[in-house]
């Protein structure tokens, strides 16, 4: 037998002969790198011939259901330059004294700042002033004093053109910030680049940003392009369609105005938003493009809080609104029938405490239709009562309500279910119930978003579904069934039909469509009580879904529900374009 | 007892590879010194410098070790090895957190440990018992071997780790040509290979396309990874016959290499040290190669010549790699130069696979009685 360790050593002393052609193969790379080409290499590290400049890639835009622009850009130009040249003693303080010269105040200490942000490698060039129009360049250009290593790069600006009306839903972008550059992986961005700080900006920055294109260029001693080495172009990001219908976020911020508050609408079966308005407002464009530290500290700390998205982060008590959920949730549980009635003499004697209805004389008997109809307290407060605080949250939670709606912006707030557990551990007391009372007409402290309201009240509308709010069609999820027996939910839209046609809420049926829908008067410690109304149209198929939170409007019948009617009509009556991009 | 036990040892290290040892050491304290210089001297690289010496007298420490132990001992436990090594890369798949483009480690206190390193030596381990038992002579066989090796290799591809996986595979193949297959069935393998490459592109991540697009065209991503290859290579250029000098290397002090205590060592070597000194780093690695192949003709157990060119070729495939990547050469896969780059999973290994080196040398110096009585 041929010995296998024969053929062993012949192939490991193979293995072994492969190995010194693969070293000589090394050998031979060196000798051509190291010795051949050694001149080429020595010039291009020693004389600092290459340099790279990173084209910024123009932003994709952002745009309503119909195309109208919210965002999009606008060509400026930076002032570019190389750390080795700008690290040259005195160069800054020249260059702050020519700006200065043509009018454009920039100090020596901003410029310094503004080098060491971005310094990255010394041939990566720096944006030494951004944002200057072709006429301000032209001007700087044709000056014998502007430093010739300099140069100028035309740049994207963004621009907001709807500005405050859609503040809080497209936010804004900014220069990335030192902590942004360090929480995202090496490479993906540097310094100088421009990023989404909030709203759709920030939340859809992945499909927004685009590829930013690079230019690695060969220059001359006085570091003047002498020819282009590599080149990659940028790429732009994605526009986005957005489900928001400008018309109506319009009419909205007009309603509003004058008042703090918020105003939702959203398709009744698939969540698209195309109402978000929070009030008061600001104005986007200048946060854009840099606002200084003063003017900063102003918006963030004005007492009306402008920068807040109250649609999605203003937290409220439901107030009646909530009515309409603990019916469903004693219908659900058999606590209660349609026809179960309760009398109501305008306040509920417990041993501890009498609980008031809104009315002093009381509704009489009242069964669940009328119960919503007048927004009797006293027959929540049986229901309430009945059902009992373990199954209201129960019913809460199916809701979705504690938690964000998941809608497609950063910044969400949850609002607050706290139930006994929250109660014993933050304030160490026992739940009474009382508090369950206080539950039963959605005060206490319960605290929901408009988002949730809204996404509470289309669930009602449609079926039982819960949908997740969107403003990007492609993002949205499938809705998600509660599970509701079609004849209680019927009940409960019976009872809200009969708000608008003769209840509560009637003026917010004066607008030529049939609303039904929810008031609420939110008791307000610091002021005059906040009101409320959520409500869907048409009331017997309905298709949009919209609740007004208006902060110390006294009544939710008289201020909040017409608004809710007026921007149901308007959508219904002015139906998306072609071009619209919601597709389910 | 013990004191009898020590002067075996002592005996034993006696008939280490002296010159293999003594160009490993060179290598070491070479890679050191670029380790020191990348940081920036006593800036970042002395922090850096230290841990890679505390690393070096923990790796003697593990040499030491296994030569007293003894490869057979190893061969012994091959298979429970294995299993483990599978094991603790399916649990770091459920638990270790994904670092972007880098091997994934487990996290053990202080230190952070890849497992992907000493898989290496587990699989040698493995292929080396299994094709001593069963010589890939048959396509049957081939094909067996090639399934031993074939789950350890999968779970490193699946990380993703692309340049690990990469040398898991030159293990495999070095393993089953070494042990005798047929030609023909190596090079039916290798078309197949390169006939499924177009259908494993659909599996690579985008970063590692681009690497390799990179590789093909460098000015395809001048300011990434493609900017990596231009700098490196004008590094390496750069430092022409006579090198800039220790410390006086620009490339890696301007922050032009990426990773340069690492990936790019031999980029800060080459532009130090020169022409001159990167033609010595290949003759001190050619020697380290020819005295292991030495070792693995000299001992007359299969097991052990197929343990020894396992050690080879992953070594001979990692150093390749790593200079050839830093003159643009070969594509940047990650993968660290041995002896030379920062880092204690590497150093460790390598000097685990070094004592079996060690051992297998002691093996053969022991008259053939001796061994017989022992394994007695």
């Amino acid at each position: 037998m041929p010995e296998i360790r024969d053929i062993l050593d012949a192939r490991l002393k193979m293995l072994m002969y492969g190995i010194f052609v693969s070293l000589l193969v090394l050998f031979t790379g060196l000798y051509f790198f190291q010795i051949v080409q050694a001149d080429k290499y020595i010039r291009l590290a020693y004389n600092n011939r290459l340099r790279l400049i990173r084209f910024l890639p123009p932003r994709g835009g952002i745009f309503d259901r119909s195309g109208v622009p919210l965002a999009v850009n606008e060509t400026t130009f930076s002032i570019m330059g190389y750390p080795l040249d700008l690290d040259k003693p005195g160069m800054l303080s020249h260059v702050s004294s020519v700006l200065s010269a043509h009018g454009i105040p920039v100090s020596v200490e901003d410029l310094k700042k503004t080098v060491r942000k971005q310094r990255w490698a010394p041939y990566q060039v720096i944006r030494l002033v951004p944002n200057l129009t072709m006429v301000q360049m032209a001007e700087l250009f044709a000056d014998p004093e502007f430093p010739s290593q300099l140069f100028p790069l035309p740049v994207w600006r963004r621009i907001y053109p709807a500005g405050a009306i859609a503040a809080n839903i497209t936010g804004f972008v900014g220069e990335i910030s030192e902590a942004e550059l360090r929480n995202n992986p090496p490479g993906r961005y540097v310094g100088g680049d421009i990023v989404g700080k909030s709203g759709i900006e920030r939340s859809y920055e992945e499909r927004l940003r685009g590829t930013a294109g690079e230019e690695a260029i060969e220059v001359n001693a006085r570091g003047r392009k002498v020819r282009s080495v590599d080149v990659l172009k940028p790429s732009k990001g994605e526009d986005l369609y957005l489900t928001l219908d400008m018309g109506a976020q319009k009419l909205a911020m007009e309603l509003l105005s004058g008042y703090r508050g918020a105003v939702v609408a959203m398709d009744v079966k698939t969540g698209a938003v195309l109402v978000s308005a929070s009030s008061p407002t600001y104005d986007n464009n200048p946060l854009a493009w840099g606002v200084s530290a003063k003017e900063w500290q102003e918006l963030t700390e004005d007492r009306d809080k402008p920068m807040l998205d109250r649609a999605i982060a203003g937290v409220y008590p439901p107030a009646s609104t909530f009515k309409a959920l603990v019916a469903l949730a004693a219908l659900e549980e058999g606590v209660i029938a349609p026809a179960t009635t309760f009398s109501c003499p305008g306040f509920l004697k417990l041993p501890s405490r009498t609980f008031r209805c809104w009315r002093r004389s009381g509704h009489g008997s009242v069964n669940l239709a009328g119960a919503l109809q007048n927004s009797c307290d006293v027959y929540f407060y049986q229901v309430g009562m009945r059902l009992g605080i373990d199954k209201l949250l129960k019913w809460c939670k199916k809701f979705g309500l504690g938690v964000p709606t998941g809608v497609d912006l950063p910044g969400e707030s949850g609002g607050n279910i706290a139930g006994p557990g929250w109660k014993k551990k933050r304030l160490g007391e026992n739940w009474y119930q009382g508090d369950t009372i206080n539950y039963s007409i959605g005060q206490g402290y319960l605290l929901l978003t408009p988002f949730q309201i809204v996404r509470l009240y289309a669930a009602i509308a449609n079926g039982g579904y819960l949908v997740t709010p969107h403003f990007v069609a492609s993002e949205s999820r499938a809705p998600a069934d509660i599970g509701l027996l079609p004849e209680k939910l019927a009940a409960v839209q019976k009872g809200l039909d009969r708000v608008v046609s003769r209840g509560t809420g009637a003026r917010a049926g004066s607008f030529g469509v049939a609303v039904a829908g929810k008031t609420g008067t939110a008791q307000n410690a610091h002021g005059m009580d906040h009101a409320l109304f959520a409500g869907y149209a048409p009331a017997d198929n309905p298709q949009y879904v919209a609740v007004a939170m208006v902060e110390a409007g006294a009544h939710g019948g008289s201020v909040a529900s017409p608004i809710v009617g007026e921007i149901l009509a308007h959508i219904l009556s002015h139906p998306a374009e072609k071009n619209e991009s919601e597709g389910d | 007892m013990n004191t009898l036990r020590l002067s075996l040892l002592r005996d034993d290290l006696a008939v280490s590879d002296k010159p293999l040892l003594f160009s490993v050491f060179l290598l070491i304290f070479g890679g050191i010194a670029c380790i020191f210089s990348a940081g920036g001297g006593m800036e970042q690289g002395r922090g850096y410098a230290i841990r890679q010496l505390v690393w070096c007298a923990v790796s003697c420490g593990a040499y030491v070790s296994v030569v007293a132990v003894g490869y057979r001992k190893f061969m012994d436990l091959a298979y429970p090895i294995y299993a483990l090594t599978l094991l603790l890369l399916v649990l770091m798949m459920a638990f270790a957190p994904e670092v972007k483009g880098a091997q994934r480690m487990i996290s053990l206190g202080v230190i952070r440990v890849q497992p992907s390193e000493f898989g290496k030596i587990s699989l040698i381990l493995v292929l080396s018992k299994f094709l001593s038992r069963y010589p890939p002579l048959s396509l049957k066989l081939f094909l067996a071997g090639l399934a031993v090796g074939a789950p350890v290799l999968l779970m490193v591809l699946i990380q993703p780790d692309l340049g690990s996986s990469l040398v898991y595979m030159v293990i495999i193949l070095a393993a089953l040509f070494t042990a005798g297959t047929p030609l023909k069935y190596l090079f039916s393998f290798g078309a197949l290979g390169a006939a499924s490459f177009p259908f494993l592109w659909l599996f690579l991540k985008d970063y590692q396309k681009m690497r390799l697009l990179v590789f093909l065209d460098p000015t395809r991503d001048p300011l990434g990874a493609g900017y990596n290859v231009i700098q490196s290579r004008i590094a390496v250029g750069s430092g022409s016959f006579w090198g800039k000098g220790f410390l006086q290397g620009l490339q890696s002090k301007l922050r032009f290499l990426p990773e340069p205590h690492t990936d790019f060592i031999f980029s800060v070597y080459a532009e130090e040290f020169g022409f001159l000194g990167s033609s010595l780093l290949l003759i001190f690695f050619g020697i380290v190669f020819t005295r292991m192949v030495a070792a693995g003709l000299k001992n007359r157990d299969v097991r052990a010549k197929l343990l020894i060119a396992g050690i080879t070729a992953w070594i001979w495939f990692q150093m390749f790699e790593g200079i050839g990547m830093s003159m643009g050469l070969m594509p940047v896969t990650g993968l660290t130069l041995p002896f030379l780059s920062y880092g204690g999973s590497s150093l460790l290994s390598l000097s685990i696979a070094l004592g079996l080196v060690g051992s297998i040398c002691v093996d053969s110096a022991k008259p053939y009685k001796q061994l017989y009585s022992e394994s007695k």
